[in-house]
């Protein structure tokens, strides 16, 4: 009976965790003619937002976006990119990756998050802000930019505030997925790098052709 | 003891048979309307999320979907969710075309193009609105003691939808109607040991109202 007591009272005091787990998706785009790398870093891997309560009446979060994140990136970019080369580190002089045309590393900036208690409104809300980096196969960085990724869910009779943040999470992501797809190409750099690399292609099928 | 579990058993009873008012008006514009029905086409009706402060509910677009399939199975329509992820990225609240003429922006990427004919779109439906609690007064409190537990109070709280359905005619790529529907209910809740909710289906009403109207648009024997 006292066990059973305490673990009621630990349960009571506990942290809210959610654990995102989703898959996504496969994006319907025509890819582009290009090989990339991908670095994910071990913080990506297992990106964990921890928010501390401010008073004892509120409880900590825990949002365990990491498998989802890297889900994500995965469908989304083997879909963009005709080829896609995963590395373990990041390119350099010294180490460049082989048989890419560039790399990407996605890294996530920020997360934020927001839930009826503290906002009066009955939605919950998800904000991830990413930092991309795009660099030639030798680390060269060609194109740095911010982008954002944004879910709602409303506060649903029966659905707990862990699932609706997940819910929320969820949407988030996806609405970073739709974000660099849309996104990508737009990028002044990028898109200098993308004419030179398809031209570099064309160029090249064209003498494979004679 | 007896008595006492008939005469909960009669409160459960009317307490289900009993519904708040709802007020309900419908507005319809609608042309080019096919006068065969749709055939062998499927249609897809979709929530709009884009607005900061609601998003148009899952449960809403599915319950008009069902209201029109049960009353003509032969409509096809393709499930929302469905729909989204066989389509992603291109109707996210971000990217998802407000107006009929970016269709043809879309259909210019192959891929799309070709999971659209597959699809065999006929008609696109965007709803867009929600259902608010606009007031609520009343207290109520409930109690447990060595004789029984029970409540005393009375609430009542009045709910508002405000849905608009617009039908895009998806291969001539412009839009061929407009439905508007707005309710209003006032749902109360008595409690004299036991709470007796009479609730005001605003929702519902609301589903049905668009509902009818997409049934007697889509379907060939409405």
């Amino acid at each position: 009976m006292r066990v059973l007591f305490v673990s009621i009272f630990l349960t009571g005091c506990g942290a809210q965790q959610v654990i995102v787990s989703s898959q996504f998706p496969q994006p319907v785009v025509d890819p582009l003619p290009l090989t990339v790398g991908v670095h994910f870093s071990d913080e990506f891997k297992s990106h964990t937002f921890v928010d501390d309560p401010e008073s004892k009446t509120e409880r900590s979060w825990i949002v365990d976006t990491g498998l989802a994140q890297v889900n994500l990136w995965q469908t989304v970019l083997g879909s963009l990119f005709e080829g896609i080369v995963y590395l373990d580190a990041p390119p350099s002089a010294e180490a460049p990756a082989s048989q890419v045309d560039g790399v990407i590393t996605p890294v996530i900036a920020d997360l934020q998050y927001a839930i009826p208690t503290q906002t009066n409104t009955s939605i919950y809300e998800i904000w991830l802000r990413y930092d991309i980096n795009l660099s030639t196969a030798q680390g060269e960085s060609v194109a740095q930019w911010s982008m954002t990724g944004y879910g709602k869910t409303p506060e649903a009779f029966m659905l707990g505030a862990q699932d609706a943040v997940e819910a929320a999470a969820i949407v988030a992501l996806r609405d970073a997925g739709a974000n660099f797809i849309v996104n990508f190409g737009q990028q002044p750099e990028v898109k200098g790098f993308l004419e030179q690399h398809v031209k570099a292609v064309n160029s090249e099928s064209t003498r494979d052709e004679n | 003891m007896k008595t006492r579990f008939l005469s909960l058993l009669i409160t459960i009873w009317l307490a289900a048979g009993l519904q708040g008012c709802v007020t309900a008006s419908i507005d319809e514009m609608t042309y080019n309307v096919p006068e065969l029905g749709i055939g062998a086409s499927s249609v897809v009706i979709l929530g709009r999320r884009h607005s900061s402060n609601y998003d148009t509910e899952r449960d809403f677009v599915a319950c008009v979907r069902n209201h029109i399939q049960q009353a003509d199975q032969t409509v096809n329509i393709i499930e929302e969710e469905r729909f989204l992820d066989h389509l992603y990225p291109w109707f996210e609240p971000r990217t998802a075309p407000m107006h009929p003429d970016a269709i043809a922006k879309l259909i210019a990427q192959d891929a799309v193009a070709s999971k659209l004919e597959e699809l065999d779109t006929k008609y696109m439906i965007w709803i867009d609105g929600s259902t608010e609690r606009t007031d609520s007064v009343g207290s109520m409190t409930c109690g447990v003691g060595p004789s029984g537990a029970g409540c005393f109070g009375f609430g009542t709280w009045s709910d508002t939808s405000n849905y608009e359905a617009v039908i895009w005619d998806f291969s001539n790529q412009a839009e061929v109607g407009r439905i508007n529907t707005s309710t209003q209910g006032q749902s109360y809740m008595p409690a004299i040991v036991i709470p007796i909710p009479i609730i005001a289906p605003v929702q519902g009403t609301a589903c049905d109202g668009i509902g009818m109207q997409l049934l007697q648009f889509l379907s060939a024997d409405y």
